[in-house]
């Protein structure tokens, strides 16, 4: 399975994860309480110019993460129109898309192991206060693992419908799927168990640090 | 309905993310026993799934018995049935009924009738027992006949089976292949073992995503046994 | 214990793969992915705080840039969008549907887990859902439910499929319904 983020490099995967989290954060809060639309509107210039300096690439796959977002704004903006706000309408609209736009251009140009290890950062003072949390990164692991694997047993039970259906799959499939992966869970844990368990992932955690 | 099969493919050829799995192939499979022999990757079960319409070639079409089976899947499911190498992977409802009815319903049948039928099916194979279990509760070799029995069901004039052998102890392969000899049905297998074709009509040898040989299993087999054994005494044989 | 962890890494892989997998249609033409199911499934299955811990962990993985919501949605943005409010309501969606069913044994599981998927992961999920679109898009609560009323028959009748699916994966597998289990 694939991470969004982009595999041509630009100036911003260079800059540290953790930095652009907090920028994200920090437009969050700026952002909100601005009921200009000419502000709001320089903003949303300006986040397309960032994505302008990270290249085509990163501007194509910024526009195709916002295409679910199109009908909900239109829904949006529709509804002001009838209560005769659009001024309002189009404060809100352009303030979800600027700031839609901007927290996936930091997906987009920040790598998977960047952000796990802003999230280890996040995590240490509860480290430091003896929680487990060698035990997330090993469940995120976990389930990034199995996607894949189960998604092809999903095709799998798709196509063994197809092949005796003519209508679309159903819903009926999350039984199949679901029993895969609790008996996939079972087998998972075993081999967790005869490794150490959960309590060894904790001390190889530390000893790595 | 059975035994009037007839498998017409007409330059079909299909490549996966740019690289080809099938070459171009044109075959008329009318035998009543096919098998497909060839190793890992050689394109067995990319032919199958072409041929039983799951999987649209890039070019060319596959017909049975005149059914087209990428445009007319209302008859192509009646046509021909495909037992997969997992039954895990193809078993869909949680007992033994309802499993086998969702193909009868898929033809047309109501859910009152789709149940008698199942039962039916069941009792004709002397597994009436069977219809209320959960299809979890019983063993793998027991799985692959009730898949088996569903594919039935639905009196295709084909079946496909993929690797149906892997897997299973000496027993249950044995029962299998005794189930298999005794089907009105054109049988059209998958295997990298010869051992489990070595009678069967016609065999066609698959290496590459092209057919190597294609003839009777005594013609076809013991070359391909030995190809294999001097590919095996190689190292690394990995493809 | 090495169970019950794997079992939430897991189930949190699933909610992903029904999201990315079979949407189905209903009449009305609106397009209904599975993975609120996988949700409503996560608490009836695993138990209120198991299976919230999963849909907490399929977020973390989303919020970290994978493409694991319905349609191939993920990455930071959808946190900020205008329907943030389901994804905030999605571990509470599957603690109160895993709260009931942990809780009332005296009926048959699959109305105990359907009335539970009812009442967690629509009721509760459309209460965040709506509570999101009012405070992003400025909506009021009725004119928010209105533009989300295409999906609820879907999610009504996902809840009924919660419930059959929750009764039958018991039957099946009786110790991997860790919501039943003690």
């Amino acid at each position: 399975m694939l991470a969004l983020t982009l595999e041509q490099r630009s100036w911003l995967h260079a800059v540290p994860a953790g930095a652009k989290m907090a920028a994200v954060a920090l437009a969050v809060v700026l952002v909100v309480p601005v009921t200009d639309p000419a502000v709001i509107g320089a903003m949303v210039l300006g986040v397309a110019a960032l994505y302008g300096s990270a290249g085509a690439m990163a501007l194509r796959a910024g526009l195709r993460l916002l295409r679910p977002l199109v009908l909900m704004l239109a829904i949006i903006m529709a509804w002001h129109l009838l209560m005769g706000e659009a001024r309002l309408g189009l404060v809100i609209c352009l303030r979800i898309l600027g700031l839609v736009a901007l927290a996936n251009l930091v997906t987009l140009t920040t790598r998977l192991d960047d952000m796990m290890a802003v999230l280890e950062w996040l995590m240490a003072p509860l480290t430091r206060l003896g929680l487990p949390t060698g035990r997330l990164a090993l469940a995120v692991a976990l389930a990034i693992r199995t996607i894949p694997a189960l998604s092809l047993k999903a095709d799998a039970l798709r196509e063994a419908w197809r092949a005796r259906a003519t209508r679309r799959p159903g819903p009926q499939l999350a039984f199949p799927l679901v029993l895969l992966a609790l008996d996939d869970a079972t087998h998972v844990a075993e081999a967790l168990r005869a490794r150490g368990g959960l309590a060894a992932t904790e001390t190889t955690k530390q000893k790595r640090n | 309905m059975a035994g009037t099969g007839g498998i017409q493919l007409d330059n079909i050829s299909l490549s996966r993310a740019g690289r080809p799995v099938l070459a171009p192939t044109t075959l008329r499979l009318d035998e009543q026993r096919i098998g497909i022999v060839g190793r890992n990757g050689s394109g067995k079960s990319s032919l199958l799934r072409v041929i039983a319409g799951l999987q649209a070639p890039d070019q060319g079409r596959v017909s049975v018995a005149g059914t087209d089976m990428q445009g007319d899947r209302k008859t192509a499911i009646r046509r021909l049935g495909i037992l997969f190498q997992n039954p895990d992977h193809q078993i869909i409802f949680p007992t033994v009924d309802e499993e086998i009815a969702f193909g009868i319903r898929q033809l047309g049948a109501s859910r009152a009738e789709a149940r008698t039928r199942a039962r039916a099916v069941l009792e004709a194979h002397g597994r009436a027992d069977w219809a209320e279990r959960s299809t979890q509760a019983l063993s793998q070799g027991q799985r692959h006949y009730l898949c088996l029995m569903a594919v039935l069901a639905m009196q295709p004039a084909v079946i496909l089976l993929d690797e149906p052998f892997s897997g299973l102890d000496i027993p249950t392969t044995l029962h299998l292949h005794r189930a298999l000899d005794a089907l009105d049905q054109q049988v059209v297998l998958v295997s990298h073992d010869p051992a489990q074709i070595a009678r069967f009509d016609r065999v066609i040898w698959l290496e590459g995503g092209r057919i190597e040989a294609d003839g009777p299993a005594d013609a076809v087999l013991p070359e391909f046994s030995q190809r294999m054994q001097a590919l095996g005494a190689q190292t690394p044989c990995w493809p | 214990m090495e169970r019950s962890f794997v079992f939430v890494a897991l189930f949190a892989a699933l909610i992903a793969v029904l999201g990315l997998v079979p949407s189905f249609m209903l009449i009305t033409g609106v397009p209904i992915s599975a993975q609120s199911l996988g949700v409503m499934l996560a608490g009836a299955v695993l138990g209120a705080r198991r299976g919230a811990l999963a849909v907490l962990l399929l977020l973390l993985l989303v919020a970290l840039g994978l493409p694991l919501l319905a349609g191939g949605r993920g990455g930071l943005g959808v946190f900020v969008g205008p329907t943030a409010g389901f994804l905030v309501g999605f571990p509470v969606a599957a603690f109160v549907t895993g709260w009931i069913t942990e809780r009332w044994r005296s009926m048959d599981l699959a109305l105990v887990a359907g009335v539970a998927a009812l009442v967690g992961g629509v009721l509760v999920l459309y209460a965040f859902g709506v509570a999101g679109m009012v405070l992003a898009a400025g909506l009021s609560p009725v004119q928010a439910l209105t533009a989300l009323s295409a999906f609820i028959p879907g999610d009504i009748i996902k809840a009924a499929i919660a419930g059959v699916v929750t009764r039958a994966i018991w039957q099946a597998r009786p110790d991997a319904v860790l919501s039943r289990a003690h």
